[in-house]
């Protein structure tokens, strides 16, 4: 899992300038949020969710210029998402008003979704050894074992260091959060 | 820090697992195929020939550019053709 450098504002915006390093940086750090809306929030078997994430990303691609608020990028691609979701289903045959369309609890799982993004943005803060194994423990199910050869640990200390790395995460979430009320002031 | 805590932030860790990395590789080539259809457009406008032959087979024509034929690029070809 890389290191997310730069805000969203700022990441789009190198993308508008053209650099190519910031368009492979964009899709990196939002092609989970992409995946899980098609395969969480719509249930799209593989095929067609990867449709519409090679949909989305040509979206953004050809519309970046039209996206008033740099800050605004996160809901910006959500909405994309979801509207490139009902454009699948409907030529998948699927003919409905879009409330029929979208899944009844869809709007909980993006906004948890949201908030799981909020944390993976907050986990490149982490040293990257803590990344690294709260990511492949928790995001890529892989087993103590694993993540002990890959990492060079032994196994039986994977727990250990996986709580206290949730520990350190804990702390750097309060620490942003009060950091936040202090500038809200 | 409570278990109740732990449970959470592991939940919502395990909520966006990695997109499939082939997936990732095709968004980020998007500039470079974007480049590669302008090159079709381009041709295709100097040369009948060449337009018949990839309006007959759009694929080939995204493929031998080295361009994977994904369905957007697919449509995006395609609606640019229906321009020129």
């Amino acid at each position: 899992m890389a290191a997310v450098q730069g805000s969203d504002a700022q990441l789009v915006a190198r993308c508008r300038r053209g650099e190519a390093a910031a368009w492979d940086e964009l899709v990196e750090r939002f092609s989970r949020y992409v995946f899980a809306i098609c395969t969480q929030g719509f249930r799209f078997a593989q095929h067609d969710a990867e449709d519409v994430f090679q949909d989305v990303f040509t979206r953004v691609y050809a519309h970046l210029d039209r996206l008033r608020d740099d800050e605004a990028f996160r809901p910006w691609l959500a909405q994309l998402t979801r509207r490139a979701c009902i454009d699948k289903l409907r030529a998948n045959g699927r003919e409905a008003p879009v409330e029929e369309l979208e899944p009844s609890e869809l709007d909980e799982t993006l906004s948890m979704l949201d908030e799981a993004l909020t944390i993976h943005e907050a986990m490149a803060a982490l040293p990257e050894n803590c990344r690294d194994i709260l990511d492949r423990f928790f995001a890529q199910d892989e087993s103590y074992r694993t993540i002990g050869d890959a990492l060079g640990l032994p196994a039986g200390t994977i727990a250990s260091r996986i709580s206290r790395c949730l520990d350190k995460l804990k702390s750097l979430m309060e620490e942003t959060d009060a950091d936040a009320r202090l500038e809200a002031g | 820090m409570n278990a109740d805590d732990h449970i959470m932030l592991a939940r919502l860790i395990a909520a966006l697992p990695p997109a499939p990395r082939g997936w990732v590789g095709a968004a980020q080539e998007l500039p470079v195929a974007r480049r590669g259809i302008d090159g079709i457009v381009a041709r295709a406008v100097a040369d009948a020939a060449y337009r018949e032959r990839v309006v007959a087979d759009l694929e080939s024509a995204l493929a031998d550019a080295g361009i994977e034929p994904t369905p957007p690029l697919l449509d995006e070809l395609r609606e640019r053709f229906r321009s020129i």
